[in-house]
């Protein structure tokens, strides 16, 4: 995780939006936690619709399936 | 109601009596910001050009007398005006011009919004990871959109949302210049300019009213097109300006012309006009090109002229297009001197608006009368509230 963190942090710095997308998403994999899991998939999704890349679509899904987003 | 309430009876008197508008029409704030209510939101007034976002998810930010407003098409190709603010904290939401590939992101706590302003996505807004929260209600909380229809390419709006329709408000000088009902096609970026003006913006839409001035500011139309040729135009409440019966089409070395507007009828082959559309739009038309000038009024004495040409074909020829645009740009501005002139005479304190040429400066007072018609309508509305 850290290892993600510095990762993450890199790509905000180059305002790397599509790594951005991909790598909330991988954090949201590496928690146990449901709202840490969901809290890392809202900035995916977030990134993602911003982007418009398909990517968006899948993320809102898991989101709604947790009740997480409309 | 402001501290400075001007006397505008002499202006509504006939033009034969009538006085122009007081000089704090032109230098006082307050004045300035009372005719933003009654001439400016009011009404339908130019912002932009619909070319100015030419593709779908593009959008530009625009202040418009002080307002942050966006300007975007949207994903199906329809332009749109909306405030550029989040409607969770009120930021800005785009800071400049750029491309939307999906959704207009705050970036503040990330509220995102469609390109029609449909809000999207509430990150967090019921705790981390909780993106919903039933106070929160996304149909309600849409962007808010300024009404907004584009006709000439130009994009009007109406910011108090109350003005007649569109169609009804412009119906006469859509039908007076029916025959150029037809696709216009914005020039690019060689048929664009600005001109910073150190000028109140009516005196550029009075300036734009007459053909008075012409032979003096303008000497080099007098070898084909005299003041004699030109006529006033004048619709009371809507629009003035001026025509001519000898427009002379542009040629290159080669003797090459602009293609026609098709099927426009003979009445336009020397005929030309030159409409201020009140509040702020001057419009000109001719048989093979038009342009518009969206005024944008930056302060009392300050205004932006936003100036386009536009063809009857989309690639109409380079060369000729560049000498237009220097035609038209020496014209404009030949008139700067006088609406910068003007201007300054406004700070001589006893001048009294002046007096028209009974027969020549119609058209102005024309713009006059529905200044000070509208300002007292904005003022008895004021009273009526209080």
């Amino acid at each position: 995780m850290k290892d993600l963190d510095q990762r993450m942090i890199s790509a905000h710095e180059a305002d790397d939006r599509r790594r951005l997308i991909k790598l909330y998403a991988e954090a949201a994999d590496t928690v146990n936690d449901l709202d840490a899991s969901c809290f890392y998939l809202t900035h995916a999704y977030v990134f993602a619709l911003e982007a418009g890349v398909p990517e968006a679509c899948g993320l809102h899904a898991r989101l709604k399936a947790h009740g997480r987003e409309a | 109601m402001p501290q400075t309430v001007t006397d505008l009876s002499s202006v509504r008197r006939s033009v034969e009596k009538a006085n122009g508008l007081p000089n704090a029409h032109y230098i006082d704030p307050e004045v300035f910001e009372e005719e933003k209510h009654a001439l400016l939101f009011s009404q339908w007034a130019g912002l932009a050009v619909a070319a100015d976002v030419p593709e779908p998810g593009d959008a530009r930010p625009i202040e418009f007398l002080g307002m942050p407003l966006l300007l975007i098409r949207d994903k199906d190709g329809e332009v749109r005006v909306f405030q550029n603010i989040c409607r969770h904290r009120g930021m800005i939401l785009v800071e400049a011009p750029r491309k939307i590939e999906g959704a207009i992101r705050c970036p503040y706590h990330s509220w995102c919004y469609s390109t029609k302003g449909k809000l999207v996505s509430t990150p967090h807004v019921g705790g981390p990871g909780h993106n919903t929260h039933d106070a929160i209600k996304r149909d309600d909380l849409g962007l808010n959109e300024v009404r907004s229809h584009v006709w000439r390419d130009i994009v009007w709006i109406n910011v108090s949302g109350d003005a007649p329709e569109f169609d009804v408000a412009m119906a006469d000088i859509k039908e007076r210049w029916r025959e150029f009902e037809l696709p216009l096609y914005h020039g690019g970026p060689d048929s664009r300019f600005e001109l910073e003006v150190a000028t109140n913006w009516k005196l550029a839409v009075e300036n734009y009213c007459e053909s008075y001035h012409l032979p003096w500011v303008h000497p080099g139309l007098n070898s084909y097109s005299k003041l004699e040729d030109h006529y006033h135009i004048e619709q009371p409440g809507e629009f003035s300006g001026q025509g001519t019966m000898v427009y002379r089409q542009l040629t290159n070395e080669n003797g090459e012309k602009f293609p026609d507007f098709e099927e426009v009828g003979t009445k336009w082959n020397e005929q030309a006009e030159y409409i201020a559309v009140y509040p702020n739009v001057l419009l000109g038309t001719h048989r093979d090109h038009a342009f518009a000038i969206v005024l944008e009024p930056k302060g009392p004495e300050r205004t932006v002229e936003h100036i386009h040409l536009y063809y009857s074909v989309p690639d109409s020829d380079e060369g000729l297009r560049a000498r237009n645009t220097q035609l038209w740009k020496t014209v404009f501005e030949e008139d700067i001197f006088v609406v910068e002139g003007m201007q300054r005479g406004r700070h001589a304190t006893q001048f009294d608006g002046g007096r028209f040429s009974p027969v020549m400066d119609s058209p102005t007072h024309c713009f006059h009368e529905w200044v000070a018609t509208k300002i007292e309508t904005h003022r008895a509305k004021a009273r009526a509230a209080e």
